[in-house]
C-alpha cells in the first residue's frame, strides 16, 4: 500500500483553529465543562500545549522583525515518523504502523505507562487522566479506512491542510516553498522529508523550522534503542520496570528540547 | 457586496480595510489564496496586525477612524499620476455632470454649503446638477402602465436630464470639483492623520492604483471597521467612489463588497429589519413626507431608471401585506402602515425613547443588547425601567438575564421578563441570503429540543393569539392586525413555503407565481412580499418542494470559468451574479478583459456569461426578439443612468464628497478642515453618551470580533469545545504601552473611560504599534466583545460597557470602532 501523508501549509493557514475544534468533534474529545475553566495564554493560542483530550493545537508565535511582524501559525499534531521512537518503547505494543505510514496508538491495548510521551522527541502523546491511557493524533484511520479524509483536512476552509500519496505531498511540499522563497520568504523551508525517517505529516514552515516550533534534526534519545532492544528479551513487565527507571533517568537529566512549544520565549511570564 | 465571494479569484488586487476577512470570515481565505495563487496581491489595511495581515503581501497600519483621508489620499494619487480608467469614468460615472455653482466647501469649518445649525443639511440646496431640459413621462409608451385602470393617481414625476460637459474641464463639472476638493489630502498630510507611514501608504497606493488599467481588476473586502463610525456611510461611499474611479465596479474581481457580519445578515436587511426601509430597500412611510399613498408614490418614484417602477413594487407589497383587504378604492390599505414620526427609531434611539419614557415593553428576538449595544451599561438601566421584556433565544442571554449584571441592583427592578426557546438553524427550514445576495434554502436536520420552536411558528402562535384577542377585545388600532393576510400554514400548521410563494410574488386571481419581478403590476392584479427576491421561489409545478425552487437549486456548473456558478441558488436580483455588469464592457460593449467576460456585444446581440444588468433585448408580445445595441446606461438604479463620484440625489446627510473628521472622541485635531467632528452626526448631545476626554482618556480603543466566537458569544460560550478555543476576555496592546503603564503580558488590567471601568487580560503584543499622529505619539489597544456575565463555559467583561452610543450622520450606526479609553493594572 502506498504511503499518505498530511501537508500543513502554515503560509495559507489563517490560524481558524477550525481543524483543532474538527479533531475534537470527530474523536469524541471533551473540553473542560467547568465554568472558566481554561487558563489565558497570552496569546491566541487556546492553551500552552496539546493535552490528555487535545490531538490538534493551533499554536501561535510571533517575531518583531525588521521585516515587519512574522506571526507563525503552526499545526502541533503527531508527525506519524517512519522511525517512531514511541513504537519502540511500548511495552504492550499499543503503538503500530499501518501500511500506509499512520503510526497508530490502540487505548485498548495501552497500559498508560506514558514512555511514548518521554521517548517522543517532541513530547506529542499526552496522557488521558479520566481514561488511563496515552492519546494522540490517527491520522483518522477511521475515516480513512472509509475512504475519507482526515477530519481535519476535510475542515480547513483554505487548503492549508491536504493530504494524500506521500510522495505527492513531498513534491507540493517542495514546489510550495520554491514559491514562497520566491516571494521573498528566504526561510521557508519542508519539515519532515527525512526528520525521524521520514514524517507522515509534513509541514511548509513559511518562516524556518525555528519560528514555527519545529526541532531542528530531531534525534530518537539513547535510551529508546535499549529499550526497544529489551523488549522481546525480557517481556512485558520487566519492560515495563525498565522503562519506569530509564523515564526517572530521563527526568532527573533535566531534558529539554529546544524550542518545544510550551517553553516560554523572551523571558515572557509562564 | 455588488459581487460574490467565488469572484474574489478573479481580482488582480484585493483591499481588505475594515475587514479581517481571515478571522471573521475564513472561508474568504480560499478564493482569496486562489487570487495570489495567479499572481493577484492581497492588501491588508487595519490598526493592528490580524491574522488577516499575517497572509497579506502587504500589511499597512491605520489609526481607527481615519479610512476617508486615506481613499482621499489615494484619489489624490490617482488624479494626479492619471491613473483613472478614463472611459469608464467620463461614460459610467456623474464625472461630466455640472453642478450648481452655487455649491461650495469650506475647509476653515468643515462644512459644505447648505449647512444649518438647526435643520442641519436638511435644505441644502446646492448639491444639485445645472439642467440641460426636463423631460416628462411619456404615458403612450414607456409609462403606459401608469394609466392602466386601479393604478393609483399620482403625479408622474418629470425627468431633469443634466448639463454635462464630456471634456471634464468645465470647473463646475464633477471631476474638477472632486480634483479641487481632495487637492488637500497630500500623502504628508494623509500620513500624519492616520498614522500610517508615507512609505507604506504609497506603496498600497501604487499597487491598489495599478488595477485602473482598464484589464485589471480591484476588489475591496469591508465590514464594520469602515461602517460603525459617525462618518460610517461616507466610509462606504469613499470605497464606492475609488472603485468608479478606478473602472472597477461592475466586473469580475471587483466591486465594493461588504463581508456581512451574520449568515442571513444580508436577508435581514433585504426584508427590511431596519427603521428606515420597508422591503426591497423601499423607504419607510414617515408621517410628514408621506401622508397619503399619493404623497408617497411622488416622492418615491424615480423620474428614469429601473426605479421609475417602484409604485409596481410598492402596490404589490401592500397587496401582499393586506391581500383581499386592500383594494384600489382604500389605496391598497397604505392608511395601515405605521408612520414614522420624527423621533430617530433606531438601536440607539430605541434605548433613549426608552429613558424618555413612551416605550414600555421590548421584544428581543435573537438579539443580546445587553452585550451587544454600545453603551450596553445604559442599556442594561433602560431595560430595568420596561414593565415587560420579551427575549427570544437558544441559550439565557444577558439580555435576559440583564438583572443579574455585576453591580445591577436587582431588587429595585420590576421588569416582568419572558424567556421564549428558539429553534437554532439546524432545527429549523427557510431561506438563508449571504453577503453575495445568493438566496440559499436550507433544510432541518433535527428537531429543536424541549419547548423550543422555530421562530417563524413563535411568530405564527403569537399572530393568531392576538389577532384571537384583538377580535374579542378590540383595542388600539385593531385592524392593523385583524386585517392582515396571513396565509402561511398547511394543514393548521405554520408553513414556511408559503411564505416563500408569498415574498417571491403571484397573481392574486389564481395564485400563481410570478416568474419574476418585471410581472410585478402597480393595479393590485399581483403581489409581492419583497420584490427584489421575486424568481427565488417560482416554480408553479412544485410550490411546496423547495428542492425544486430556485433557491433549492444545487448544479455546481461553472460555464464561465469565472466562478459564476449560476445553478447554484438564486442570486437577487434575476440570478444576476455581479451587479452593474454593464460596466464590464467599454461604451461598445466589449469587455474590458476577454478573460473576465461577463457581457459582449457581438455587433447583432449580446453574448451572455452573467444576466445583464441593462436592458439587452425586447421582447415583442408574439415572442420576438430584438437585441439593444450597447448605450451608456450602466447604473439603471439611478436616474441619471450613471454612477456617482458627487451624490445627488443619494439624501446623504453629511455631504457629496467623503470628507475626513475625527470620530467623536478622538485623541487628535481635525487636520484636515476646522470641523472636528460630522456635524451631522447624531446623539452627540444625548447626556446618556459621557464624552470621554483626549486629556483623561487619551488612548484609542477600538473593538472587534474573533473567529472563534460569534457576536455576544451566545451560542459559541456554551459549546465548551469553542469556548475552549478561546476563553477569555482581554485587550490587546503594544508593547510601548505595556512599558509605559507597567503592565505584563497576562496581567490582569482594568480598561475605561467615563461610561465604564472592565476587567481582563491584558495580551501584549508587537501586532499593535504606537501611531504618530501630527508628530505625537497615539497608542492604540483593542477588546474583542464576545463576552458576558450569563451562564456559558467563558465569562467575561462586555467591552461595549464603555463604547459610545453615538451614530453615522445616516444610519445611526454607532461608533464602535474608535473611541476613547486609558488602561490600567488591575
Amino acid at each position: 500500500m502506498a504511503e499518505n501523508a498530511i501537508l500543513y501549509d502554515a503560509s495559507k493557514c489563517s490560524a481558524c483553529k477550525g481543524c483543532q475544534v474538527q479533531c475534537k468533534q470527530w474523536n469524541m474529545m471533551p473540553s473542560t465543562l467547568e465554568k472558566d475553566g481554561n487558563e489565558f495564554t497570552g496569546t491566541y493560542q487556546s492553551m500552552s500545549d496539546l493535552n490528555g483530550d487535545t490531538r490538534l493545537l493551533i499554536e501561535f508565535r510571533e517575531e518583531d522583525t525588521p521585516k515587519g511582524i512574522e506571526w507563525a501559525f503552526s499545526r502541533r499534531a503527531c508527525f506519524h515518523c517512519s522511525e517512531p521512537a514511541c513504537m519502540d518503547v511500548c511495552p504492550v505494543g499499543a503503538i503500530s504502523k499501518l501500511d500506509d505510514g499512520t503510526i497508530k496508538l490502540d487505548s485498548s491495548v495501552c497500559v498508560g505507562c506514558k514512555y511514548c510521551t518521554a521517548a517522543c522527541p517532541f513530547e506529542i502523546p499526552k496522557f488521558r487522566e479520566n481514561f488511563g491511557v496515552s492519546n494522540k493524533c490517527t491520522l483518522c484511520d477511521d475515516r480513512v479506512a472509509q475512504g475519507r479524509e482526515p477530519a481535519c483536512v476535510q475542515t480547513c476552509p483554505a487548503a492549508a491542510i491536504v493530504y494524500g500519496p506521500r510522495d505527492e505531498m513531498v513534491a507540493a511540499g517542495q514546489a510550495r516553498v520554491e514559491e514562497l522563497k520566491a516571494e521573498g520568504y528566504d526561510k521557508a523551508e519542508l519539515y519532515g522529508v527525512t526528520e525521524m525517517g521520514g514524517m507522515h505529516s509534513l509541514f511548509i514552515a513559511k518562516y524556518g523550522f525555528e519560528a514555527h516550533g519545529l526541532v531542528r534534526d530531531p534525534k530518537k534519545l539513547e535510551i529508546t534503542s535499549l529499550m526497544a532492544i529489551l523488549k522481546p528479551l525480557t517481556g512485558i513487565g520487566v519492560a515495563a520496570v525498565f522503562g519506569g527507571l530509564g523515564l526517572s533517568f530521563l527526568t532527573s537529566m533535566g531534558y529539554e528540547r529546544e524550542g518545544l512549544p510550551s517553553k516560554s520565549k523572551k523571558g515572557e511570564a509562564e | 457586496m455588488t459581487n460574490h465571494f467565488c469572484d474574489f479569484k478573479n481580482a488582480d488586487v484585493i483591499m481588505a480595510i475594515g475587514s479581517n476577512n481571515a478571522e471573521n470570515h475564513p472561508v474568504t481565505m480560499a478564493w482569496v489564496q486562489e487570487a495570489r495563487a495567479k499572481g493577484g496581491k492581497y492588501i491588508v489595511v487595519d490598526p493592528r496586525f490580524t491574522r488577516s495581515a499575517a497572509l497579506a503581501d502587504i500589511y499597512a497600519p491605520l489609526r481607527s477612524g481615519t479610512d476617508i483621508a486615506f481613499f482621499g489620499g489615494l484619489y489624490k494619487y490617482i488624479m494626479d499620476n492619471d491613473l483613472w480608467q478614463k472611459e469608464y469614468v467620463t461614460n459610467y460615472t456623474n464625472a461630466s455632470f455640472l453642478v450648481n455653482p452655487d455649491f461650495a466647501f469650506d475647509g476653515a469649518t468643515g462644512l459644505f454649503s447648505g449647512w444649518d445649525d438647526e435643520k442641519k443639511y436638511g435644505t441644502a440646496d446646492t448639491w444639485k446638477y445645472q439642467i440641460e431640459k426636463e423631460e416628462p413621462w411619456d404615458t403612450a409608451k414607456t409609462y403606459a402602465w401608469t394609466q392602466a385602470p386601479n393604478v393609483p393617481e399620482f403625479t408622474l414625476p418629470v425627468n431633469k436630464i443634466a448639463k454635462k460637459d464630456p471634456t471634464l474641464q468645465d470647473p463646475n463639472c464633477v471631476w474638477q470639483l472632486m480634483k479641487k476638493h481632495y487637492e488637500r489630502y497630500t500623502p504628508e498630510l494623509v500620513s500624519s492623520i492616520t498614522g500610517c507611514p508615507e512609505d507604506k501608504l504609497l506603496e498600497v497606493y501604487e499597487v491598489y492604483a495599478s488595477t485602473g488599467a482598464p484589464e485589471k481588476s480591484g476588489t475591496i473586502l469591508y465590514a464594520m471597521g469602515q461602517t460603525q463610525h459617525t462618518y460610517g456611510s461616507q466610509n462606504v461611499r469613499a470605497m464606492a467612489v475609488l472603485q468608479l474611479l478606478l473602472g472597477n465596479v461592475g466586473i469580475a474581481g471587483g466591486g465594493i463588497n461588504a463581508l456581512r457580519g451574520e449568515a442571513n445578515v444580508q436577508g435581514s436587511t433585504d426584508m427590511a429589519v431596519l427603521s428606515h426601509i420597508i422591503p426591497g430597500y423601499m423607504a419607510n412611510p414617515t408621517a410628514a413626507k408621506h401622508p397619503t399613498l399619493k404623497a408617497w408614490l411622488e416622492a418615491e418614484t424615480l423620474a428614469a431608471g429601473y426605479w421609475a417602477n417602484k409604485p409596481k413594487f410598492m402596490i404589490s407589497l401592500l397587496k401582499e401585506i393586506y391581500g383581499p383587504y386592500a383594494t384600489p378604492e382604500n389605496d391598497f390599505a397604505y392608511d395601515m402602515l405605521p408612520k414614522l414620526n420624527a423621533v430617530n427609531h433606531t438601536a440607539i434611539g430605541v434605548f433613549e425613547s426608552i429613558a424618555e419614557g413612551p416605550i414600555k415593553g421590548m421584544m428581543c428576538w435573537g438579539m443580546n443588547p445587553a452585550v451587544s449595544q454600545s453603551n450596553s451599561t445604559f442599556v442594561r438601566e433602560m431595560l430595568g425601567k420596561l414593565d415587560w421584556l420579551v427575549a427570544v433565544d437558544l441559550w439565557e442571554t444577558e439580555t435576559m438575564g440583564f438583572w443579574k449584571a455585576p453591580g445591577a441592583d436587582s431588587a429595585s427592578i420590576k421588569t416582568e421578563v419572558y424567556s421564549l426557546p428558539a429553534a437554532c438553524h439546524y432545527e429549523k427550514q427557510g431561506t438563508v441570503s449571504n453577503s453575495g445576495r445568493w438566496i440559499q434554502w436550507r433544510y432541518k436536520a433535527v428537531d429543536a429540543p424541549g419547548d423550543a420552536l422555530d421562530d417563524f411558528e413563535i411568530m405564527h402562535e403569537l399572530f393568531l393569539k392576538l389577532k384571537e384577542k384583538y377580535e374579542a377585545e378590540g383595542g388600539a388600532n385593531p385592524e392593523q392586525l385583524t386585517k392582515l393576510h396571513w396565509p402561511y400554514e398547511t394543514d393548521g400548521r405554520a408553513d414556511i413555503t408559503k411564505v416563500a410563494q408569498a415574498v417571491n410574488g403571484y397573481t392574486v386571481e389564481d395564485g400563481k407565481l410570478v416568474k419574476n419581478f418585471t410581472l410585478l403590476k402597480a393595479d393590485g392584479s399581483t403581489a409581492s412580499g419583497c420584490w427584489i427576491y421575486s424568481g427565488y421561489y417560482n416554480n408553479n409545478d412544485a410550490p411546496s418542494d423547495p428542492t425544486k425552487q430556485p433557491a433549492g437549486s444545487r448544479l455546481k456548473d461553472d460555464p464561465s470559468g469565472l466562478g459564476l456558478y449560476p445553478g447554484w441558488a438564486f442570486s437577487w436580483p434575476v440570478n444576476r451574479r455581479v451587479v452593474y455588469n454593464r460596466a464590464s464592457a467599454d461604451v461598445n460593449g466589449k469587455p474590458w478583459n476577454p478573460d473576465r467576460m461577463l457581457v459582449e456585444w457581438d455587433g447583432s446581440k449580446w453574448i451572455r456569461n452573467d444576466v445583464p444588468d441593462f436592458g439587452f433585448q425586447v421582447v415583442a408580445p408574439d415572442g420576438t426578439i430584438t437585441p439593444t445595441p450597447p448605450g451608456k446606461t450602466a447604473f439603471i438604479m439611478n436616474a441619471e443612468g450613471t454612477s456617482r463620484l458627487f451624490a445627488v440625489g443619494t439624501g446623504m446627510k453629511d455631504g457629496p464628497f467623503p470628507e475626513h473628521y475625527e470620530p467623536f472622541e478622538s485623541p487628535a485635531k481635525n487636520l484636515m478642515n476646522g470641523g472636528q467632528t460630522n456635524p451631522a452626526l447624531t446623539f452627540g448631545k444625548a447626556a446618556s453618551v459621557k464624552p470621554s476626554d483626549p486629556t483623561e482618556f487619551p488612548i484609542v480603543c477600538t473593538t472587534y470580533r474573533m473567529t472563534e466566537h460569534w457576536q455576544t458569544g451566545g451560542m459559541t460560550r456554551n459549546i465548551p469545545w469553542l469556548a475552549e478555543a478561546m476563553p477569555n476576555m482581554f485587550v490587546e496592546m503594544s508593547e510601548e504601552l505595556a512599558a509605559e503603564k507597567g503592565i505584563a503580558n497576562k496581567d490582569k488590567v482594568r480598561v475605561f473611560n467615563n461610561r465604564a471601568s472592565i476587567e481582563m487580560f491584558a495580551m501584549v503584543t508587537p501586532r499593535f504599534k504606537p501611531f504618530t499622529i501630527d508628530g505625537k505619539t497615539v497608542h492604540q489597544v483593542g477588546m474583542p466583545w464576545h463576552w458576558g456575565y450569563a451562564s456559558g463555559n467563558a465569562t467575561g467583561s462586555v467591552a461595549n460597557d464603555i463604547t459610545p452610543n453615538v451614530g453615522d450622520a445616516n444610519t445611526s450606526i454607532p461608533e464602535y470602532k474608535a473611541f476613547l479609553v486609558n488602561v490600567e493594572k488591575a
